[in-house]
């Protein structure tokens, strides 16, 4: 029996398909699940998501959330949440550098600027390492 | 009476304006459909959201929680909904009355530039104001909901409330308030949640269930996440009413210029038609004379 993955962000419903397996960045590791797991809740943390169907296999970026799973479902709840092929690195490097810029001069900026900052960078590693590890 | 010329070149003014505005008139009926859709599109969320929190809910004692925490309220949080630029008809202006009636002590978020400038004009304590892009994304929405939960925990505020025009129909857009933290019980957060999803109710979930790392961390991680919404569902919210009030203005304005036009065309039509007549009764004056 098949996994019913379904990702949803505040923005948009992400990815909703059936899947046979689906590995999530969690705040403790990486977790694989296959159908048939236990009832968990867990938290997710900034990383790839991994989704294998039938022999190939897909990765998202996702941001910080939540995913449940109960037996042949899977909701993640992620702040941000993209398709592999839609990545621009050049974009998102270019992106990275002007958050990074924009941290050198860190004790003039606000604190929650700085966050969000940080977190563009954080996001942008992710979105970086999952693109090139493909090559 | 006006000369010929003079007429002629109000009414090209008045045509002019009227393109304009009717050009602005559809932009705003486009950008209004636009961010209706966004606000749909995230009904998915808040509906897994409700899931989650209830779920989570019956696994540990919410009392304990800073979010749900009543104390005795000293100074208020609001942050306020308003738009960037004008030709909006009143919609800034009655968010304004609303903050105008706050006679207890405030401090002051604001988003759009039209708060900040009201706000600095009233002299009221403004804390920060955030620019958030016309697509509203939620990473930008989520730091002005972050910094008042900040303000809240650090008990700079003793509340967190938001003032936004609610978004009824294309025509009307009602001022609002709602308070925001503290939260009464977590019940009212999912039924809130289930409500902006228009959902079923669904029972919460009280099998065996894992959590990881453990039903406490998912959920402290769990409520910031539910403020960020909720700021965020407003602000979407906020856009809607912004862009239906604006095409309605403009298109009063677009129905005004028409309207305009008509009575220059026949006071020009009318100033036209004297003066011909004039120079007849003058050509017929100098014959008559001879």
């Amino acid at each position: 029996m098949p996994l019913t993955l379904e990702i949803v962000t505040p923005e948009d419903r992400v990815y909703s398909d059936t899947v046979d397996t689906v590995v999530i960045p969690t705040v403790e590791g990486e977790i694989g699940i296959l159908p048939g797991h236990i009832p968990l809740l867990t938290q997710v943390a900034d990383g790839e998501l991994r989704v294998t169907k039938g022999s190939e296999t897909k990765g998202l970026v996702v941001g910080e959330g939540f995913a449940e799973i109960d037996g042949d479902r899977v909701k993640v709840l992620a702040e941000f949440a993209i398709h592999e092929a839609q990545i621009d690195e050049n974009a998102v490097e270019k992106a990275m550098q002007r958050a990074e810029e924009a941290l050198k001069g860190r004790e003039k900026l606000e604190s929650t600027e700085v966050e969000r900052l940080e977190s563009l960078v954080r996001f942008s590693v992710a979105q970086l390492g999952v693109k090139r590890k493909r090559r | 009476m006006a000369s010929t010329r003079d007429i002629r070149h109000r009414i090209k003014s008045v045509k002019n304006t009227r393109q304009i505005t009717k050009a602005m008139e559809l932009v705003a009926a486009s950008k209004m459909k636009k961010a209706q859709q966004v606000a749909l599109a995230g009904r998915a969320y808040a509906q897994l959201m409700a899931d989650m929190l209830a779920t989570v809910a019956t696994r540990v004692n919410e009392k304990f929680h800073a979010f749900l925490a009543q104390r005795p309220v000293k100074t208020r949080g609001i942050i306020l909904v308003t738009t960037d630029k004008g030709l909006c008809g009143p919609l800034n202006g009655n968010l304004f009355k609303l903050v105008l009636d706050i006679k207890e002590p405030a401090k002051f978020a604001v988003i759009g530039r039209k708060g900040s400038q009201f706000l600095a004009r009233t002299r009221r304590d403004l804390l920060a104001d955030f620019q958030v892009h016309d697509r509203v994304p939620f990473a930008e929405v989520k730091s002005v909901a972050e910094f008042m939960v900040k303000q809240f925990l650090e008990g700079a505020v003793d509340t967190v409330e938001i003032i936004w025009p609610r978004f009824r129909n294309t025509l009307i857009q009602e001022p609002s308030l709602l308070p925001l933290l503290p939260l009464q019980n977590l019940k009212q957060a999912v039924d809130k949640l289930r409500y902006d999803s228009r959902g079923p109710a669904a029972k919460p979930d009280d099998r065996y269930m894992l959590f990881e790392p453990s039903p406490r961390a998912v959920f402290d991680a769990l409520l910031p996440l539910y403020i960020n919404r909720e700021v965020y569902h407003h602000v979407l919210d906020a856009k809607a009413s912004e862009h239906s009030a604006r095409m309605v203005a403009m298109k009063t304005a677009k129905d005004n210029a028409t309207k305009l036009i008509d009575e220059l065309t026949l006071e020009y039509n009318k100033a036209r038609q004297a003066s011909i007549t004039q120079e007849i009764l003058e050509i017929a004056a100098a014959q008559y004379s001879q």
